[in-house]
């Protein structure tokens, strides 16, 4: 791995954990936590992406122990990341919204036993919530359990492809060219 | 105060032993056991560093669980719960990330990856500062974090795309500076002060690991009463 792929990764799990500020001041209900695994992948490939996603967690595990076991997400996310960038789907919104709606879904069945078998479903406080009204629309534990991951994963996602989307079209092409993946993830190569 | 004498590895092994034993030896004895040695470990570190840390981010799974789970499940799932956070709170408040990086260097680990968990600790809270800077100068500019979603969306991305396009102009900076200070990958570093590591800690992280298998295959043999 070159110095400058090194030099990115913990630059992108602080974007990730850094995020929290902007997302706070828009009041929204998201997390954008896999922010950087994803522009990390998108910008240098699966094993930047994937060292990214598992910084961030050990990071994030230091402020709240609960997040380590959900580092397999992270590393699901980097995997489907790396999909849609060989497939040139941060070209626009147009394809990189839909591509964040199916990480939605996947991200939602890669936590949902990992939320039910450790945390019995209570891992934050808006998914436990919607776990609790899943539960009262009368789905069995562990699909009340898919719907509180699936209700907050499914929009964070796209917002995260849309947001990664925005960012790889705004580097100049100068620096873009300076990541192996970079130009090929948004359709110019 | 345990936590500074102890070999960083040996902290990372006791906190990583105790959430596991609370999760494979039967409830609730088991992690009634885990939860109170985790939490006397917790408070070791003192009231306000350790203990209430721990208790106060345990509390919102037990209100939850209680939620959607009958008591027994409440009682099983929370005691490893709150075992997994007093352990990682004690960590946290006893284990100096210097030294764990000088640990790592000392027992052969690259310096590259010492540099990726020493660096991200730094470069959160110099992100989180600009990303606030970044909020007060938008607002300045008369952005709006109000409204409906698509205008709240919008607001997110003006707020967003300057802090990550500044971050990532700042990779060629630091690739420089790494290869300044000779962190190119393959080389192995000699650490300055190494922490020692005695023998007795070595032998006891081992015992730790065959206490976490012997509890597992135990389990997995004798069927739990509950």
């Amino acid at each position: 791995m070159s110095i400058r792929l090194l030099a990115l990764i913990p630059v992108a799990a602080a974007i990730s954990l850094a995020l929290s500020a902007a997302v706070d001041a828009v009041a929204l209900p998201l997390f954008l936590d896999t922010t950087g695994t994803i522009l990390a992948t998108a910008l240098a490939g699966p094993g930047v992406g994937i060292a990214t996603g598992v910084v961030t967690s050990a990071v994030n595990t230091l402020r709240n122990p609960t997040f380590w076991p959900f580092v397999v997400v992270q590393i699901v996310v980097a995997l489907y990341a790396w999909v849609a960038a060989r497939a040139g789907l941060f070209r626009s919104f147009r394809t990189a919204v839909p591509a964040g709606l199916g990480l939605g879904v996947i991200a939602s069945v890669t936590s949902t036993p990992i939320s039910y078998l450790v945390f019995g479903c209570t891992t934050t406080g808006g998914i436990a919530l919607t776990t609790a009204l899943g539960k009262a629309l009368g789905l069995p534990p562990l699909g009340a359990c898919f719907f509180g991951s699936f209700v907050s994963d499914f929009g964070d996602k796209a917002v995260t492809f849309a947001l990664v989307t925005s960012v790889l079209h705004g580097l100049p092409r100068r620096t873009a060219a300076r990541f192996p993946w970079a130009l090929r993830a948004i359709g110019a190569a | 105060m345990t936590g500074p004498r102890l070999h960083p590895f040996t902290l990372l092994a006791i906190a990583g032993t105790l959430p596991a034993l609370a999760w494979i030896l039967p409830p609730p004895v088991g992690g009634a056991w885990t939860a109170a040695i985790a939490l006397a470990l917790a408070a070791s570190r003192g009231l306000r560093p350790g203990l209430w840390p721990a208790l106060l981010t345990a509390a919102p799974f037990w209100l939850f669980l209680l939620l959607l789970h009958d008591v027994p499940t409440t009682i099983a799932i929370g005691l490893r719960i709150t075992t997994m956070v007093a352990s990682f709170v004690w960590l946290v408040a006893a284990l100096e990330p210097a030294r764990l990086v000088e640990a790592m260097v000392a027992a052969g680990w690259s310096a590259s990856v010492a540099y990726l968990l020493a660096a991200t600790l730094s470069a959160v809270p110099v992100l989180k500062t600009r990303a606030q800077r970044i909020v007060e100068a938008q607002r300045c500019r008369g952005l709006s974090p109000r409204g409906g979603i698509a205008a709240r969306l919008r607001a997110l991305r003006a707020l967003a795309l300057p802090l990550i396009l500044s971050a990532l102009h700042e990779v060629d900076e630091r690739a420089l500076a790494l290869e300044t200070r000779g962190l190119v990958p393959g080389i192995r570093r000699t650490p300055l002060a190494p922490p020692p590591d005695p023998v007795l800690e070595r032998a006891a992280r081992w015992a730790l690991l065959l206490a976490c298998l012997a509890a597992l295959v135990r389990r997995l043999l004798v069927p739990s009463p509950t």
